[in-house]
């Protein structure tokens, strides 16, 4: 078996190397990029030794600690380093989730069974979906014994989502069957259905398929390159993670219904790396330029569009009511601007004249990928010296003292020699420097550029990942009242806006 | 000392005491702001206030922690625990401005490094205060206060947490996700789900100022990471009138209390102590106040009109009051197909003329009824 999974991943080598330089910083490339990196390694124990065989080459003086940290630096900031140039990303989404339920996910290289690992992060996913894009809509599908079966119905409701998860394993009524994994996955089968559920979406959401794959094979009914085609034509964007190798119909797959690009399609080496994977996915994807090869039979596939939304106003009532969502009696809730329903949370398509509810909260929370936070960069023993920062400006983490400038302290950092001696002869040299483990910092301290702030690799990931804000900026004179990167025209505009409309248009009563 | 008055003395063997509790206090120091409160409730009286709920907060829990920042016209600045400014001499000093004198014998050691430190840290940020500063800003930096106190509690609850190692393992697979029936393994690593007391953090904002129109999606961004967090962002709202405060208060289930008048405003103490004193533990077991109505209508970028049904850009999301006439939008100027937004509403059906057409001998009759009756997009 083994010797079979090497022979497929070498297979690929080729396409692979040529898919890295063409990667264009979409989203998840990165994680596709190392996922594809990490395939060689047959097993987590092995890459594991690798690991620590690469850190003890790197001391020859016997410093281990360091290299070892500098390891885990990078990788950390591995997930941070993409281009964050703002691009138009489809903020508006409609994704199909095919979860593999094949007799493949019965195999234990995931703990207790790829089974029952895949149903766990699936709940966090859709969880996680819906925190990064509250306006989209979601379906969840599994692929069975040779047929794909729907879980849930296209919805923005995470809860739906995750009920249907959670009912594979324990269903809600008792003449359902748990669903355990059994026969084999049939590709055909789940894009088709995943097309036909996408049919409706409108031309300004995108339409996405997202595939976790156990199996190595699929089980078709007809032709499935007819079948992509079709998929191409209805601009669905397939992403597919797989388990175990890589297959050459899951790259075809991807890299046609992507524009060529096949770096959604990862294989995940272990639990971790499914979990990364999945959530590489919550990223709205860019949006490409109408792609060459669509026969556009639309006029404009990624057709913007002026959407019509409520802003509901939260009502507390004496008595309960039944709500129009649930039909369950609750005291208050989200009055439907259009028709005065009831529902009992937001965001939602009202249930009597389908109108998306939503509050005006929930369109901010998409506007950091609109504006992204630049990346910050690492810092050499000079530069911090220079600065003389000795603590994390964010959370205040002591940050390694900087040595003395003839100490050796400096050279003996890492295998690039050049480092050391810049740093004691003095020579001037910039912040950019890339020193052993590529991503890690020397001195541990990460500057942001527009403030000079150092920053420990915590706060980097957190502000990168969670936060989205510069905390050295927000908190600086020079760079506070707007912040550098964003538009700020956009910024008052929306900002007076909303503190306007909710005064009700008064004028503020400063002073 | 530390050993005696018991401020080292951690208790994490029992699991049946009570977690510790982050308390993390983001005092708005907008002189402008206070100014005008100066005959009511003075900055100093408002500190000595704070300060005895922090005291009492402390007390409830030898684990528990406190921060206070204070979000200050153009920068936000820590005021507790000092912090250490870059210096270009790389010799680790600690504590260096606050050992000199000796505490009092009377006072628990704790509760004076926090006053000492307190005070000192925030007169010299109102010393350093400039007359330009004053002229150039009248809003306060809640933004750059917020930020730092989400890292600060980020790193904290990390430090808490060593099982954690990924450090972004936020909610999603935490522990209200997690259903104890099918998760006998945390999902992030699987290692048992052995979670010992993790630190409930919250952060309280005494807020003076209002206007923060310029740090829209900065606050925004800060709301959201809260409420990823599961941290709640307490509200004392003692003048002014900012609404991002009162969404960011129900957005993270935190508590949001506005005394408006100068005679409750006397009453900061108790607002403090019977609004904000219980923890995120406690408050499930308590009423706490707020949670009315709040409004969330939103206005429209073109006229500041208030809304309640808008129209939103599909690129950039921007709200407006009515169809664009030219099909452009005004912010990012994507052009927009009007398409969705007039199919969404719902369209009287034309009477299908089935009966009188049959009548006539029309053959098609089939197919001209269905597509009459399809509203048109
Ligand atoms: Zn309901
Ligand atoms: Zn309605
Ligand atoms: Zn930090
Ligand atoms: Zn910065
Ligand atoms: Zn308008
Ligand atoms: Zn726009």
């Amino acid at each position: 078996m083994d010797g079979e999974y090497i022979q497929d991943v070498s297979d690929d080598d080729g396409v692979e190397v040529a898919s890295r330089s063409g990667n264009n910083g979409a989203a998840g490339g990165a994680y596709g990029a190392r996922a594809r990196g990490r395939t060689r390694a047959k097993e987590r124990w092995e890459s594991g030794i690798q690991a620590d065989s690469i850190a003890f080459g790197e001391g020859p003086d016997g410093n281990l600690a360091e290299s070892l940290e500098a390891e885990e630096q990078a990788r950390k900031r591995a997930r941070l380093r993409q281009d964050n140039k703002p691009v138009q990303r489809g903020i508006i989404r409609h994704v199909v989730l095919i979860l593999d339920l094949s007799e493949a996910m019965l195999e234990k290289d995931m703990r207790p069974n790829r089974y029952i690992v895949t149903i766990n992060h699936a709940q966090a996913y859709v969880r996680e979906f819906f925190e990064q894009n509250p306006i989209s809509q979601m379906c969840v599908m599994a692929m069975h014994d040779g047929l794909c079966i729907r879980l849930s119905d296209l919805s923005g409701n995470p809860a739906d989502h995750i009920a249907a998860i959670q009912g594979i394993r324990y269903p809600k009524s008792a003449r359902q069957a748990a669903r355990e994994p059994k026969g084999s996955p049939s590709l055909q089968n789940a894009l088709e259905m995943a097309r036909a559920a996408l049919y409706h979406a409108p031309s300004h959401s995108t339409r996405e398929v997202i595939i976790v794959l156990g199996a190595l094979l699929s089980n078709d009914p007809g032709d499935i390159h007819k079948t992509i085609k079709s998929c191409v034509n209805d601009r669905l964007r397939v992403a597919i993670i797989g388990m175990g190798a890589r297959l050459r119909i899951c790259q075809e797959i991807c890299a046609k219904t992507n524009a060529g690009d096949d770096s959604v399609y990862g294989v995940c080496q272990d639990e971790k790396n499914l979990r990364e994977l999945l959530m590489a996915t919550t990223t709205p994807p860019v949006i490409r330029q109408t792609a060459p090869a669509l026969p556009s039979s639309e006029p404009t596939p990624n057709a913007a569009s002026l959407l019509m939304m409520g802003f509901p106003s939260r009502v507390t009532e004496s008595t309960p009511s039944l709500c129009a969502c649930h039909n369950n009696l609750t005291r208050g809730g989200y009055m439907c601007s259009r028709c005065q329903v009831k529902v009992c949370s937001l965001p939602r398509a009202c249930p009597s004249c389908g109108m998306t509810l939503i509050l005006s909260t929930h369109l901010a929370r998409s506007y950091h990928h609109l504006f992204p936070l630049q990346s910050w960069v690492e810092v050499s023993w000079k530069r911090a010296r220079e600065l003389g920062s000795t603590e994390c400006q964010a959370c205040m983490t002591h940050f390694p003292p900087v040595p003395e400038p003839q100490e050796p302290d400096a050279m003996q950092e890492g295998t690039d020699k050049s480092t050391g001696t810049d740093t004691a002869n003095g020579a001037p040299k910039p912040v950019k420097q890339r020193p052993r483990a590529e991503g890690a910092s020397e001195s541990s301290r990460y500057e942001c550029r527009s403030c000079h702030c150092h920053f420990c690799i915590d706060c980097d990931v957190y502000c990168h990942t969670v936060l989205h804000n510069c905390p050295g900026c927000l908190s600086n004179p020079n760079t506070a009242p707007t912040d550098a990167e964003t538009n700020p025209e956009v910024v008052a505009e929306m900002a007076a806006g909303l503190e306007n409309g909710v005064n009700g248009g008064e004028p503020m009563d400063m002073e | 000392m530390n050993a005696i008055d018991g401020t080292d003395r951690h208790v994490r063997d029992s699991d049946n005491s009570p977690p510790p509790s982050l308390l993390t206090v983001i005092l708005d120091t907008n002189p402008h702001a206070w100014a005008l409160l100066s005959d009511t409730l003075p900055l100093s009286k408002a500190v000595a206030n704070l300060l005895v709920f922090i005291n009492a907060h402390l007390s409830f829990n030898h684990a528990n922690q406190v921060a206070v920042i204070a979000s200050h016209i153009q920068r936000a600045q820590w005021l507790y625990p000092t912090p250490h400014p870059p210096r270009s001499s790389s010799s680790p000093e600690e504590n260096g401005t606050s050992t000199p004198t000796p505490p009092s014998a009377t006072k628990y050691h704790r509760f004076a490094i926090i006053e000492r430190e307190l005070q000192d840290n925030l007169s010299r940020v109102i010393s350093q205060t400039t007359a330009a500063d004053l002229t150039s800003s009248t809003t306060t930096q809640i933004a750059g206060a917020l930020s730092i106190a989400l890292s600060h509690i980020s790193r904290a609850t990390q430090l808490s947490s060593p099982n954690d190692s990924s450090g972004i393992s936020l909610d999603s697979t935490g522990p209200t996700l997690s259903n104890p029936t099918d998760t006998p393994t945390d999902p992030a690593d699987g290692t048992p789900r052995a979670r010992r007391s993790p630190l409930t953090s919250r952060i309280l904002i005494v807020s003076v100022s209002g206007d923060l129109a310029a740090q829209y999606i900065p606050v925004m961004n800060s709301i959201f990471a809260a409420q990823r967090q599961r941290v709640p962002l307490d509200v004392l709202k003692l003048a002014g009138d900012t609404v991002f405060l009162q969404q960011a208060a129900d957005a993270t289930g935190g508590v949001y209390i506005a005394p408006s008048s100068p005679s409750a405003r006397a009453g900061l103490l108790q607002y403090l102590m019977m609004g904000f004193l219980p923890d995120a533990r406690a408050r499930a077991a308590l009423v706490m106040p707020g949670g009315g109505e709040v409004d969330f209508r939103a206005a429209c970028f073109c006229h500041r009109r208030v809304v309640d049904v808008g129209f939103v850009c599909s690129v950039c999301l921007s709200i407006f009051c009515e169809p664009l006439e030219e099909g452009e939008c005004l912010t990012c100027g994507t052009r927009l197909s009007l398409g969705a937004a007039v199919a969404a509403k719902p369209v009287v059906v034309p009477r299908p003329k089935k009966k009188k057409k049959r009548k006539v001998g029309d053959i098609t009759g089939t197919s001209t009824p269905m597509s009459a009756g399809t509203p048109g997009p």
